[in-house]
């Protein structure tokens, strides 16, 4: 009775729709350990994000401690995590950090993406001239001092803004950093587009799309951009978890948003008082870390799920 | 293709390389304006006749291709210019702040480089084994682990709590350390150099590992196994040399990074290096050497990355050169 039921259940299960590239690929993510950490990981920074006015003890901007706790108070009850040089508590800002951290990685790599998908996906579809122009342009970026440059540029660009209708924009400072680092930050994806974009290009289901008279536009977008995916989604995850990262060494050093929270600048202003109060500078740090873990274990388990054969 | 055909053709390339840099850079910091206008935007009060006279003397009142022949014409014959801020040559400046940058970046990535080893083929002898996995994960987890996150640990451990080491500088302010110029320098160096270590050793590790894995299921490792040569000799004889050659072209990629990162390392240690230098050059707009600095950065990433390619040919012959 029991091997029947289970050859009928086999059965069944032949004739169901077979499973899609996500599908297998979510059911192969699933077993892998390290990448279910780095999800886990990654969804904690983005709850904590998304509820960040509900679990922060204290409002953005409180400055309250001053009068009670005094600024650089160590770790309480009423400050987990102590308060800082300016009086702030430090759980607030590090909650308040996430939104904006998230924010950064995004941004850049939705900058980075488009001119990687543009860039990388012509060079690896139109192929010959076109690819070699693109690829020495890909070279030559990937020597670039980028970090280096964009100091300068974000610095500079701080100083000639004042006194003209650029100054009014809101989180004007981050906004350049995020389009500069998105700026700087395609080469690698230009590069995997155009290896998928070239492998893909000449398989038989394209050129079958082409023979039923697909456009060029539909045999791009529809038939092979989705099939790139998921080697593009382990570059994009890695990069934005290097973004974040980036945002952080710029605050660091002092030319980051004034107006926005950053874990970076929490680090900036309170640096110079690690001796004194070492919970200001090891809190941001840590989530910091996590954030950028979580991003690199979630890529690598993406890696593992969507190209088994390389191990 | 002839090696030395090869080479030239590569020369040639990172000789536009550089003038692209050259241009990017001057083109970037240029857009953001004048220069002396911004210089007097944190400076007011200064009269028309020293604003003309200055925008005489950089030349500011030509057209930018004019500016930026006379400044690339000028850095071909080794003139950085002189610091607005200092009024010393850049060049001089650079050379001896980047020393400073060299002292910690060489022993780092040198010393990173033997650990990696050592520990890559610990793990790749032992594969999927606990030791395997051990080093996978505290690599892995290393480098995640953002550099100035790795500093501020060894100097709260190590500094402030053990008080072992000095938390800032090179140098002693006044007497050196048990009285020997050298031994104080030295004493000095361990925390900069164990966190530049630290994360250049995750990274290799994790890059050497892998090479190793895969080479040690190639066939001729098969057949120094069959024929008999202990292990030892087949790992470090025979697959090593094979597992260092990616090895070799990301070295030039840490490099760059270590040296695009220096302000940050720099920066936690207070160390009196080329990125130090730096972040207190765009502190104070001082133009001549956020140029200089970018362009010599840029130099060095371009020798590297065209000596890395040239030695890769030289070691590996299976290399197509075209």
């Amino acid at each position: 009775m029991a091997s029947i039921d289970h050859i009928s259940a086999a059965g069944t299960a032949r004739t169901d729709k077979p499973r899609g590239m996500w599908a297998q690929g979510w059911a192969r993510f699933r077993r892998n350990r390290t990448g279910m950490l780095g999800l886990g990981l990654v969804s904690f920074v983005v709850l904590v994000a998304i509820l960040s006015p509900l679990i922060a003890p204290y409002a953005a901007n409180d400055q309250s401690a001053m009068m009670n706790f005094g600024s650089r108070s160590g770790p309480s009850l009423a400050h987990p995590f102590g308060t800082d040089r300016m009086g702030y508590d430090v759980l607030t800002r590090i909650v308040y950090g996430a939104p904006t951290a998230l924010a950064v990685g995004l941004g850049t790599m939705l900058v980075a993406s488009v001119l990687g998908l543009l860039i990388g996906g012509i060079s690896g579809y139109v192929g010959g001239w076109a690819d070699e122009v693109m690829m020495r342009l890909t070279e030559f970026f990937l020597v670039l001092p980028v970090f280096v440059v964009i100091l300068a540029v974000v610095r500079l660009f701080g100083v000639i803004v004042v006194g003209t209708p650029l100054e009014d924009i809101p989180y004007l400072n981050l906004t350049t950093i995020v389009l500069l680092l998105g700026l700087f930050g395609w080469p690698p994806i230009a590069r995997i587009a155009r290896a998928e974009f070239m492998r893909l290009k000449s398989m038989e289901f394209v050129e079958a799309a082409r023979c039923i008279g697909a456009t060029r536009s539909d045999i791009l977008l529809r038939h092979i951009l989705p099939n790139a995916m998921p080697s593009l989604v382990v570059v994009i995850a890695l990069g934005i978890g290097s973004a974040i990262l980036s945002e952080a060494m710029v605050s660091f050093l002092g030319f980051g948003d004034p107006e926005a929270i950053s874990w970076g600048q929490l680090l900036y202003f309170n640096y110079a008082q690690l001796k004194v109060s070492p919970w200001a500078s090891i809190a941001p740090s840590t989530a910091i870390f996590i954030t950028v873990l979580g991003f690199n274990l979630l890529a690598d388990g993406l890696s593992d799920a969507f190209n088994p054969r390389v191990k | 293709m002839l090696v030395t055909q090869f080479i030239i053709r590569r020369l040639v390339f990172s000789i536009f390389l550089l003038f692209g840099v050259s241009v990017i850079v001057f083109a970037l910091v240029n857009a953001v304006g004048n220069p002396i206008e911004i210089l007097l935007a944190e400076r007011p009060g200064i009269s028309q006749q020293a604003i003309d006279q200055m925008t005489a003397y950089y030349g500011l009142d030509q057209p930018a291709t004019t500016r930026y022949l006379m400044w690339a014409g000028n850095l071909l014959q080794g003139d950085f210019g002189t610091s607005i801020i200092y009024n010393q040559p850049v060049w001089q400046m650079m050379t001896s702040w980047g020393l400073e940058t060299l002292k910690i970046q060489v022993p780092g990535i040198l010393i990173a480089l033997a650990l990696a080893t050592a520990m890559a083929v610990t793990a790749a002898m032992r594969q999927y084994s606990r030791v395997d996995f051990g080093v996978m994960a505290s690599a892995m987890l290393g480098q995640s682990l953002p550099g100035f996150f790795v500093g501020i640990l060894l100097i709260l451990i190590f500094s402030y709590w053990l008080g072992i080491f000095p938390s800032y500088g090179a140098y002693s302010m006044r007497s050196p350390l048990w009285g020997s110029h050298l031994l104080d320098a030295l004493w000095h160096m361990v925390l900069p150099v164990a966190m530049l270590t630290f994360f250049n050793t995750a990274a290799l590790t994790l890059l050497m590992r892998s090479n190793l894995v895969d080479i040690l299921r190639h066939d001729f490792v098969t057949a120094a196994r069959a024929s008999g040569l202990p292990e030892r000799r087949i790992i470090y004889g025979h697959a090593l040399r094979n597992a260092l050659i990616p090895v070799l072209t990301y070295l030039s990629l840490l490099f760059g990074l270590m040296l695009g990162t220096a302000p940050v390392t720099e920066t936690v240690f207070t160390w009196p290096g080329v990125g130090y230098l730096y972040i207190n050059a765009i502190q104070q707009l001082d133009y001549p050497v956020i140029l200089g600095v970018t362009m010599a950065i840029a130099v060095m990433l371009v020798v590297v990355t065209l000596l890395t390619d040239i030695a890769y040919v030289l070691i590996d012959p299976r290399i197509r050169l075209d």
